[in-house]
């Protein structure tokens, strides 16, 4: 087993930017998917991403090259064997992650960490089919991973005190700032941000105050950076529906995560907010 | 009457901070527990009590009688719609609701809401009052807790159900809150400042007023206000003061 080498399974936009962020961090770096065409697009990302570091001088061209050096793209699970640490950031699907862990499982040393990216899936669902589900763990970075400093290390049902002091410790040494949480719906953060959300729908919904109202009082009366519909067009109405009813779901349909008839018309509307030019609010031609 | 003189009855940070605003922009102010002490010459009573029902019918009841030439009673409507509080004297159309939490002093905007009987006059003279105090006036309907003070005390609720249920430590909550998703401050301080009795109040008049499941209040607020940890301005709250 190699400390120096993290793998990650999934080269879509968390996997990538978490790939980064090890690669920066000084680890060497294999990044794994199942198409040329995925890892392709996952090592333009970084590249892209790194490119814009240089140009606004965060980074040196030196820096540059070094760290895209540390990330190495493969086709094959296998080459993940040696990893000390293997990142999971696959689709939230979680027979696809109960088959991806159950091949690491066979494939790493039992000493190595198993850690699933996962936002609104089970840690220990996930880890169920392991042999060894005590080193198996929840890394939640959240998006864009070079960015956002914050790590939610889950401790599912059966995952070891060590393992989550592993967690916190390698987080750490990515440069991140780790919290630790059990195993819930949500975690931390998910979960208690749902009321700044689904109030505001709420809001909307009985005309208690307009969008433009609400968020002007959340931000100019209450301090948030964000209201919360500019926050829901930024990260697309879809992705924040979707949390919403994993939660709702999840909570076995409390009424407190009940999603919001508004918002999935906006969904089904294809109203996705910034990324498709119109949500709550409407942004230039796309 | 006294033009520019002020009764904020409540014993809230929040009421004191309202009365050193109005001072410092040259308002005669006097502060009271209740509102058996207000002086005969005030141009305006603003009420910052948030849940206790009996004080604040007490105070809207001067409006009977020895106060009934005011243009406008202010009255915090954390707790109970501005209808509701309006009921409570038989001059509903002078009564204006407000909600804001503690502290004041970042806030550029204060909330204000009128009741189904308050008359466009009050509501008007209300909102100059409080441009005359530096803050820009916003009217949302009548619900309890209006928009920003209902929304936080729904997180706030969902941290302490998360805390409850060691989800995690409170510290590690307020964190996670801060970095993942950039409030300006964690959930949990932030109850301990704006005081857990303020926010129990908003959860409680939801619930009331809507008689919905969702807004039901965390076991362990209810705990910690009953125990009287209301934050900082008891010395304890979800983190110790001293």
């Amino acid at each position: 087993m190699n400390d120096s080498l993290i793998g990650i399974v999934g080269a879509g936009t968390m996997g990538a930017g978490i790939g980064q962020v090890a690669a920066q961090a000084g680890f060497e770096t294999l990044l794994f998917d199942i198409s040329q065409e995925f890892i392709d697009k996952g090592a333009a990302r970084v590249r892209a991403f790194l490119q814009r570091g240089r140009e606004r001088g965060k980074i040196s061209a030196d820096e540059e090259t070094r760290i895209l050096s540390r990330i190495k793209p493969t086709l094959e699970l296998q080459d993940l064997a040696a990893c000390s640490l293997v990142i999971e950031a696959a689709p939230e699907k979680l027979e696809l992650k109960r088959e991806i862990f159950q091949k690491l499982d066979s494939l790493c040393s039992p000493a190595a960490l198993l850690a699933t990216n996962t936002s609104s899936l089970s840690v220990t669902a996930i880890a169920g089919p392991t042999r060894h589900p005590e080193r198996v763990l929840g890394m939640h970075f959240f998006n864009p991973p070079p960015l956002m400093a914050l790590v939610e290390v889950v401790r599912g049902e059966q995952t070891s005190p060590a393992t989550i002091e592993q967690g916190l410790d390698v987080a750490r040494r990515l440069g991140k700032t780790p919290v630790s949480a059990k195993d819930t719906p949500g975690f931390i953060v998910n979960r208690v941000a749902r009321p700044f959300y689904i109030e505001a729908l709420r809001i909307l919904t009985d005309g208690d105050a307009d969008v433009r109202t609400v968020d002007r009082i959340m931000k100019d009366g209450g301090g948030f950076p964000m209201g919360p519909f500019e926050l829901m067009d930024l990260i697309g109405i879809d992705i924040n529906f979707a949390a919403t009813q994993s939660l709702y779901q999840a909570f076995f349909h409390d009424s407190r995560f009940r999603p919001s008839p508004i918002q999935e018309r906006m969904v089904l509307a294809g109203l996705l907010g910034r990324k498709t030019g119109r949500g709550f609010y409407t942004y230039g031609e796309k | 009457m006294a033009k520019n003189e002020l009764a904020v009855v409540g014993t809230s940070p929040l009421a004191k901070e309202l009365a050193e605003l109005a001072h410092e922009k040259g308002f005669a102010v006097n502060v009271h527990d209740s509102a058996r002490g207000i002086s005969s010459t005030v141009s305006a009573i603003i009420d910052v009590e948030a849940g206790n029902e009996e004080a604040k019918k007490t105070t809207l009841r001067k409006l009977d009688a020895d106060f009934s030439r005011l243009p406008f009673v202010l009255s915090s409507c954390l707790g109970f719609s501005t209808s509701r509080i309006a009921s409570w004297t038989s001059r509903p159309e002078r009564v204006v609701g407000f909600a804001t939490f503690f502290p004041l002093k970042e806030k550029k905007v204060i909330e204000l809401s009128s009741g189904l009987k308050t008359e466009e006059k009050a509501l008007s003279e209300a909102e100059a009052f409080y441009r005359a105090l530096g803050k820009e006036p916003i009217r949302v309907k009548d619900t309890p807790g209006l928009v920003f003070p209902r929304i936080l005390s729904m997180i706030i609720n969902e941290a302490a159900r998360s805390l409850d249920e060691d989800v995690a430590q409170a510290e590690e909550i307020d964190v996670g809150m801060r970095l993942g998703t950039n409030y300006p401050r964690g959930p949990l301080r932030w109850a301990d400042q704006v005081g857990l009795d303020e926010v129990l109040t908003v959860l409680e008049g939801l619930q009331r007023e809507t008689g919905e499941d969702r807004y039901r209040p965390a076991p362990l607020l209810k705990k910690m206000v009953l125990a009287g940890w209301l934050g900082e301005k008891s010395g304890k709250g979800f983190y110790s003061y001293k």
